[in-house]
């Protein structure tokens, strides 16, 4: 118990492994800037330690990642409130638009206006979008990150994606018109 | 079924996770319902669509981590060696409980352990580690990036002491002990690259008392001019004008350098304005 053994140390990079990309993800979606994004990520597995005390085994441990995320997010926009913060173009990563499996998915110049339509959502309904869509979160887990009722989120969902549809016709008038 | 509960399990529909007869129910809705079918079909579009998304997103990059590696590296050296100089008595001394704290940490890893084992197996139930010795353990870790910037500022290599002043620029303005290490380092490392930039993370803590006391008496503990003259730069940056007395002595004593001398002289002018 003295020493760190190597085991441990390796759990926790595996941890880092598994969820750091997902983290950056969440974070860049929400405040498309990459190098708070990337501070943030290196701030959650901070957190993870720190609050260590705060996870409890019954519940889901990405529900417990995410809650500690979003409140690494709340704390970094107080600390900069005022500053603007610089919105990162990531124009020069293109989607592989190979025709694949899904093949009725709306894609290539579709694709981009729908980033830009979820861009546009309010922060609540892109957050939430984004945790159950790119993170593949379940109602019951983002009941947990959320702080909300699991009918709650189901409600949510819904309007959400009702705000992406429209906020997706919205642009699409906008670009052919 | 009606429309409203259709619509509200319309996301678990798209996303297959429906149990079997609301699935059922769900597509039997569809059937009877042209407008519930069309939406299911519009948004099954977007929603769709939504999970190719990730991929015209950027990837982390490379120093995410490396910063990562070279923090838990940092534990590994702090805890599993003892560098030049009695790292453990400076360690102890900056830390009181110093056992305590390295409890401490194997105690967080063990944690972050539990919750590897937990992701992987989630049907079986998760094994107790904290046994008697660890429940005593109340000594918080209250913060990984104080560890890291402390351990590594102890380090053997210039190289890793420098990395360790640039983690104190992540610590918090109010972190004392971080402050503390970060004024042993001005006044005693060898290597005047690590002095200088220690000299540039004390800004961060320049709202302090301490602080500002320890420029001022650092200045002539100096050997290197250039470490001086940052000092003295940094006194003007803070407007610490309680410093003039010490500079007007400065500048007027034949045995500190000239270039010293003048930026003394300098900072005089400014922070009396
Ligand atoms: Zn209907």
């Amino acid at each position: 118990m003295a020493a760190v053994g190597s085991g441990e140390v390796q759990k926790l990079a595996v941890l880092f492994e598994r969820h750091h990309r997902g983290l950056f993800r969440y974070f860049v979606s929400m405040n498309r800037n990459r190098e708070l994004s990337e501070d943030l990520v290196q701030d959650v597995f901070f957190r993870m330690l720190r609050y260590r005390a705060s996870y409890d085994a019954q519940q889901s441990f990405t529900a417990w990642m995410y809650q500690i995320a979003r409140n690494a997010s709340v704390d970094q926009a107080q600390k900069r409130r005022g500053e603007v913060i610089g919105i990162d173009e990531f124009t020069e990563h293109k989607p592989d638009l190979s025709p694949g499996p899904e093949e009725s998915a709306v894609r290539g110049q579709d694709l981009r206006l729908l980033r830009l339509a979820l861009d546009r959502l309010p922060a609540d309904k892109r957050e939430l979008l984004v945790l159950s869509r790119f993170q593949g979160m379940k109602y019951d887990e983002l009941s947990t990150v959320l702080g909300c009722e699991v009918g709650t989120v189901k409600v949510r969902v819904y309007r959400a994606m009702r705000a992406l549809e429209q906020a997706y016709l919205t642009i699409s008038g906008e670009k052919t018109a | 079924m009606n429309c409203d509960l259709a619509r509200l399990i319309l996301p678990e529909y798209l996303s297959q996770s429906l149990g079997e007869s609301q699935e059922l129910a769900f597509a039997a809705h569809l059937a009877t319902c042209d407008a519930c079918r069309a939406e299911t079909e519009r948004l099954g579009s977007l929603w769709r669509g939504l999970a190719l998304l990730p991929d015209t997103l950027p990837e982390p990059g490379a120093n995410v981590r490396d910063r990562f590696y070279e923090s838990l590296a940092a534990y590994r050296h702090g805890l599993e060696s003892a560098p030049k100089h009695g790292f453990k008595e400076k360690l102890a001394a900056l830390w009181p409980k110093q056992a305590a704290f390295q409890m401490a940490i194997s105690f967080a890893l063990l944690v972050m352990g539990i919750g590897v084992g937990y992701e992987m197996q989630r049907e079986k139930p998760v094994q107790p580690v904290v046994g008697s010795e660890l429940a005593q353990l109340r000594g918080e870790v209250s913060n990984m990036r104080q560890m890291v910037a402390l351990s590594l500022m102890q380090q053997q290599s210039a190289g890793e002491r420098l990395r360790g002043v640039s983690w104190a620029y992540r610590v918090e303005s109010t972190d004392t002990e971080v402050l503390s290490a970060l004024l042993t380092t001005v006044n005693n490392d060898d290597s005047v690259n690590v002095r200088l930039s220690a000299v540039g993370a004390l800004h961060a803590f320049g709202a302090s008392p301490v602080t500002r006391a320890a420029i001022v008496q650092s200045i002539r503990k100096q050997t290197s001019p250039l470490v001086q003259i940052a000092l003295i730069e940094l006194l003007v940056d803070l407007k610490v004008t309680d410093a003039a007395p010490e500079l007007k002595r400065l500048a007027s004593d034949n045995t500190i350098d000239l270039s010293v001398r003048e930026r003394a002289n300098w900072a005089l002018g400014k922070l009396l304005q």
